[in-house]
């Protein structure tokens, strides 16, 4: 924008400038002219004193012809000595007095030539004329150097292009100073608006914008507003819809989970191996219009419905995440190698049930941030590794803090597992809501990142996903700003 | 043992009831905080699992009021479940004296398990026998045993080892740091090593494995008392 504006004004203003460059030179060469012609009238004035000052023939023939020069001609030569010659040659062009190179083809009539000759480098207006002499009809020649035409030639790219041309430059450079300058307050606003995330959808200081953008901004502003109004709607909805689904889903669940224990109980234990599963259990006794479900066939339900309960969690998670309706709530001090713990304890069951070593490396660390999205994040971290971990593999969480030679120390947290890991090129999608590995095996909702990631965002961590230390398996890390040195410490 | 159920909601009541008398606990079930403070002042529970969001009087009110002094035993365990989940309820419901907390809707194995560690903490404030599977400890009397059906066997602890198997029971199934159990034994050495669990630990390995009660490592925290399969 800026540059196609500096581009038109450099146009606008840089064409003037080489117009009156060339006026300039125009008018300098014309005074040059002038100049030249009065030099011309200058040597056709000096030419007949120079015919007079032969005054006579040779006594011998092998001499050349008595020659005194007249006063104004002694001057011309004495003032414009190395720059002025003369020569006297007979008709036939023989030379007889003066400079060898001051010739011209020898003239037919009476009346004075004008020449160019170079001689030495520079160049000069040689006059002559055919005229008679004290040693009768002889071809007598002046030069002058000192031509301002010459001169002006010569300097025409110093005294009248160079200046122009430094001047256009300047001119040039003033503009884009300017434009860069004038145009400052709307190129930060650009920046600022392009800086901006989807996420962040905050009003722009209109108090802080020059005033000629100031409409600019309350328009943005106003955009801005619109677009989080509806966010804000659409972000409300899903929490509620969310939130009331769990109600009738708590039912559901504390049904088929109560169903699910007893009819696993009432297998005995020693009987599991070679039950048809499928089997109904009781035949006896039922009632008029029920229905008779095998153990497998109830733990199926029950696993579902723990699934809706989950993904209902997680919705509710995910809209409770966004950073705009988190403004409300202040940050805490949150107790990283706590929360680990109380998440191994958490899992510690569901990871023990599939053969899964899962266990700790932690560093007793803090950050700043909201404690129940920490351990949201954390817990979605850790029951995706259970989740797709196969038997006997191990799962690592970890917290501490990362020294890089470069830039303050920063903590970090992270879970480790050996499972199948995720290929390089599915890592950007994984983050994706509802995303899932073609095929995964396993239950998942494919939130879990989704969510981590949007936790890890609105603490202004970053989430990565790596391979695991021996290229095996996925390690999730989230590293955490720096923190702000704390007031009075 | 005996558990007051207050929740409103029939269906989410009646499969808690359905789990926990499957699994061997006597339940009485009220819909209304009012309803449960009347059988509060006359009947005595083991513990109350309360629902948050009922009707009229809400569960941090009802939690309230069976803590003053002539309504429950003050022992007795008091299990919140909320189907809200923001932090303040947590904190409001174990600030007002209940123990413990579940998000609705849960899974039942779960709210089981929460349930035994809530038991047995009241158990090992109010009575002298703390047990797991077949190993029981008086702490009064500062015997260990191991039950069996002919004759219960004697076993042998150190001071030090006493305190460790002490803790770990207080809180299985839960995993207990090694932290804590270097805080405990601070008691009886100012200068103890880390490496001083791992000793008791090993020892107490020797003589509970063999009765299948196991000392498992739980990698970068510390240890859990588990029942080997037999």
């Amino acid at each position: 924008m800026t540059s196609d504006l500096r581009n038109r004004l450099l146009m606008l203003l840089v064409l003037p400038l080489m117009a009156l460059a060339l006026v300039g030179i125009w008018l300098d060469y014309r005074s040059a002219d002038e100049a030249a012609e009065r030099h011309d009238l200058r040597l056709l004035r000096l030419l007949p004193a120079l015919a007079d000052s032969v005054l006579a023939p040779p006594i011998h023939d092998s001499e050349p012809p008595l020659l005194l020069l007249a006063p104004p001609v002694e001057d011309f030569l004495r003032q414009n000595a190395g720059y002025a010659a003369y020569s006297v040659r007979d008709t036939s062009g023989h030379l007889l007095l003066g400079d060898a190179w001051v010739h011209g083809a020898v003239p037919t009539t009476q009346a004075p030539e004008f020449h160019s000759v170079e001689y030495g480098g520079v160049t000069y207006r040689v006059a002559v004329q055919r005229g008679r002499t004290g040693a009768g009809e002889l071809v007598v020649a002046l030069a002058d150097g000192s031509d301002p035409r010459q001169q002006w030639a010569q300097q025409l790219l110093l005294r009248v292009l160079l200046p122009n041309l430094v001047l256009v430059a300047a001119a040039g450079l003033a503009i884009h100073w300017a434009v860069r300058r004038a145009f400052k307050p709307l190129v930060d606003l650009a920046h600022a608006v392009e800086r901006r995330s989807p996420r962040d959808l905050s009003p722009i200081d209109e108090a802080a914008s020059p005033a000629e953008v100031r409409p600019l901004v309350h328009s943005l502003n106003r955009l801005f507003a619109l677009v989080n109004a509806q966010a804000e709607g659409q972000r409300r909805f899903v929490a509620d819809a969310a939130h009331q689904l769990r109600t009738p889903l708590a039912g559901l669940q504390a049904q088929v989970e109560a169903w699910a224990m007893m009819a696993r109980a009432s297998v005995p234990a020693s009987l599991t191996l070679n039950l048809d599963k499928n089997k109904p259990l009781a035949q006896e006794g039922r009632a008029p219009g029920a229905i008779i479900l095998g153990v497998d066939q109830i733990e199926k339900l029950r696993d579902a419905t723990r699934r809706t309960s989950q993904l209902a969690h997680q919705l509710l998670a995910l809209s409770r995440a966004d950073a705009r309706s988190l403004d409300a709530q202040p940050s805490q001090r949150v107790d990283l190698k706590d929360l680990c713990e109380t998440l191994l304890e958490t899992f510690l069951d569901a990871a023990t049930g599939k053969g899964l070593d899962l266990g700790l490396d932690v560093q007793p660390v803090h950050v700043t941030g909201h404690g129940w999205l920490l351990r949201e994040l954390l817990s979605n971290l850790v029951d995706n590794a259970i989740k797709y971990t196969p038997a006997a593999g191990v799962v690592t969480i970890r917290c501490g803090v990362r020294r890089n030679a470069m830039g303050p120390p920063r903590v970090f947290l992270q879970v480790e597992d050996d499972g199948p890991g995720v290929p390089e090129d599915e890592r950007g999608r994984v983050m994706q809501r509802f995303y899932r590995v073609p095929g995964t095996v396993g239950e998942g909702t494919g939130l879990g990142l989704a969510i981590a990631d949007e936790i890890a965002r609105v603490h202004h961590a970053l989430l990565t996903l790596g391979p695991g230390a021996q290229g095996r398996g996925l390690v999730v890390t989230v590293v955490f700003p720096p923190e702000p040195p704390a007031v009075g410490a | 043992m005996r558990l007051l159920l207050v929740e409103d909601d029939l269906m989410v009541a009646s499969g808690i009831k359905l789990g926990l008398t499957d699994a061997g606990y006597a339940v009485d079930w009220v819909g209304s905080g009012e309803r449960a403070e009347e059988v509060l002042r006359t009947e005595s529970f083991d513990a109350a699992i309360i629902d948050i969001g009922l009707p009229a009087m809400d569960g941090l009110e009802l939690t309230r009021r069976l803590r003053r002094p002539g309504m429950a035993s003050p022992s007795m365990p008091v299990l919140i479940l909320t189907a809200r989940d923001a932090l303040h309820d947590r904190v409001q419901g174990l600030d007002l004296g209940a123990d413990d907390y579940m998000v609705k809707p849960f899974e039942l194995p779960e709210l089981l398990a929460r349930l035994r560690a809530l038991l047995r903490r009241s158990q090992a404030a109010t009575t002298a026998v703390l047990s797991f599977g077949p190993l029981e400890l008086d702490t009064a009397g500062r015997r260990a045993s191991i039950r069996s059906d002919d004759a219960d066997q004697v076993i042998d602890l150190g001071p030090r080892e006493w305190t460790v198997l002490e803790y770990l029971l207080i809180h299985a199934p839960k995993p207990a740091s090694k932290e804590k159990l270097l805080q405990a034994l601070t008691g009886w050495d100012k200068e103890i090593t880390p490496n001083a669990v791992e000793v008791y630990v090993s020892r107490l390995r020797g003589k509970l494995e063999p009765h299948g009660v196991a000392l498992r490592s739980i990698r970068g925290f510390g240890y859990r008392l588990e029942l080997q399969p037999q």
